[in-house]
């Protein structure tokens, strides 16, 4: 059985009616979202009832999180002091307009899903801030597939598709306990891990404007990253229409994210 | 008598890169003086705000302004050489003074100055011609930042849009722009460039509040639209008292001197 993983809608219903789209042409009835419903598009309720009534397994993204709790986000979160102001006027501006309910629904989001060996988070298992970049420290990235006990880590966050294969991984340990003598080595060989990035619907920051998700077929292991052309026009003339900064239809037409990355991205933010 | 040395070209075609070198290389007594040439029909002139000086002064520091321009000792002194440059889109008509306007001729009377040397980027040889464009259609906007102060990475990310579009189709930009930590940048840009320059002042201050500086943007393009850029340079400038915060942290991290 295949199942597709999406990731990062950001309230933009065009990409995401056309990844759906895309999802069902192919006869795969399973999907997985990885978070970021909401947050810089125009169309936040309308994607957030469209996931709901598609009733897709969610895990909760660093903006449907925020968006409830609050901005208490520290500052690390962006890059620049422009970055930041825009960043709060596109959350002002979505937090209004979300319904109470579709604000309910994001709150109950879990942190992560499961199904079997295969974990899926937004951004790591450790926070829905931190990201998994495709260069992050090989033990540092296998550690954050292990210690959540996954073959296979599905995330998002990035904006960036990627397959990540980790072989060959070991952990040595060496413990010296008081009292008694030489210290004792311990060595763990770790079977192939694997950390895939959904990259993102609604918000694509891989060189180009399409949309991408991933499959993944169960019977293979094997992975497709997907792109599908949306009308990006039709989300940029919403974007105007309804109030939010023009300079976001420009990035997203251009393909660039509305906001940079936090220079740190590894970061994770401590509230 | 020293030397008088006109060169006039079309916006971003290399006349203050051509003019920096030529004062660098120049040992003597120099001054620099920037007149407006001729218009044209749909064309504006940038209003260049005493960027190219103050950028030119930082570089050459001896550079004399247009207020010694006319100096008696600078014309008379036969190592003084006095730069002027004009902007003008198209070659002058007629050979000398006589194929500029009226407004750069009535200039020159004034100052009594008279070049001994004419030269037009596009189509006099000593002039590298690369970076000549030509155009059919051109608008001009600028901004004072005196005082003004960026945040850094603000600053890359609101060049980057400029130069890429988000706010009309620009063909050339520079700027004068302050940074919390005393520096500032000279950015340049240029359509038929493949990248802006950011070349650092020499001269520095310390961390200590507002500069009082040149700072400047000067901007030429199509369909500009200077309520976006006004707009995110609002958001990319610091206020008072997050100035006095970063530089507070500067100083703390300044090395003491040792007694």
């Amino acid at each position: 059985m295949n199942h597709a993983v999406i990731s990062c809608l950001h309230a933009n219903l065009a990409a995401v009616e056309a990844v759906l789209d895309d999802i069902d042409s192919q006869g795969i009835q399973t999907i997985t979202c990885l978070g970021d419903l909401v947050g810089y598009g125009p169309q936040p309720n309308e994607v957030v009832e469209l996931v709901r009534q598609r009733e897709i397994p969610t895990c909760q993204g660093c903006w449907d999180e925020d968006i409830i709790d609050g901005l208490n986000a520290c500052e690390c979160s962006y890059p620049s002091q422009l970055a930041e102001r825009r960043g709060h006027r596109a959350h002002h501006w979505t937090a209004d307009l979300l319904t109470e309910e579709n604000k309910t629904f994001l709150a109950e989001l879990p942190m992560t899903l499961r199904r079997d060996k295969l974990l899926f988070v937004h951004g790591s298992p450790n926070s829905q801030h931190e990201y998994l970049l495709p260069d992050m420290n090989a033990f540092a990235a296998l550690e954050r597939v292990e210690t959540a006990g996954a073959e296979t880590l599905f995330c998002g966050h990035t904006h960036q598709p990627y397959v990540r294969e980790l072989r060959q991984g070991s952990i040595r340990v060496k413990v010296q306990q008081r009292d008694q003598g030489a210290p004792t080595e311990q060595e763990l060989e770790l079977p192939m891990r694997r950390i895939v990035n959904a990259g993102s619907v609604g918000e694509p920051r891989h060189g180009s404007t399409k949309a991408t998700y991933v499959i993944h077929h169960d019977n293979t292991g094997e992975v497709t990253i997907r792109e599908v052309d949306y009308d990006v026009a039709k989300t940029c003339r919403a974007i105007v229409d309804a109030g939010l900064p023009e300079v976001f239809a420009w990035r997203l037409s251009h393909g660039f994210e509305y906001a940079e990355r936090a220079e740190d991205a590894s970061h994770v933010c401590e509230r | 008598m020293g030397q008088v040395c006109l060169i006039s070209g079309p916006p971003g075609c290399g006349k203050t890169t051509w003019a920096l070198q030529r004062l660098q290389q120049h040992q003597g007594p120099c001054a620099y003086l920037r007149l407006e040439g001729e218009k044209a029909v749909g064309l504006e002139q940038g209003d260049d705000s005493g960027i190219d000086l103050a950028w030119l002064k930082d570089q050459v520091p001896r550079l004399e302004g247009p207020a010694t321009a006319n100096a008696t000792d600078l014309k008379q002194d036969n190592d003084g050489l006095t730069l002027i440059e004009v902007q003008q889109f198209y070659p002058p008509s007629k050979e000398g003074v006589e194929g500029f306007g009226d407004n750069v001729r009535s200039k020159l009377e004034a100052l009594q100055l008279h070049p001994d040397q004419l030269l037009h980027f596009g189509r006099d040889p000593e002039l590298p011609a690369k970076d000549t464009l030509e155009f059919s259609k051109l608008e001009a906007w600028h901004t004072s930042l005196s005082g003004c102060v960026w945040d850094p990475n603000s600053l890359s990310s609101f060049w980057f849009e400029l130069v890429n579009g988000a706010y009309g189709d620009v063909y050339r930009a520079k700027g004068l722009m302050n940074l919390p930590d005393g520096r500032a940048f000279f950015c340049n840009w240029m359509v038929s460039q493949e990248s802006s320059q950011f070349l650092p002042l020499d001269a520095t201050a310390p961390p200590q509040g507002r500069p009082s500086r040149t700072s400047e943007l000067v901007v030429q393009g199509k369909a500009l639209n200077p309520e976006g850029i006004q707009a995110t340079i609002s958001d990319c400038l610091l206020a008072d008292d997050v100035l006095a915060m970063q530089q507070q942290q500067l100083q703390q991290q300044q090395p003491t001197s040792q007694g």
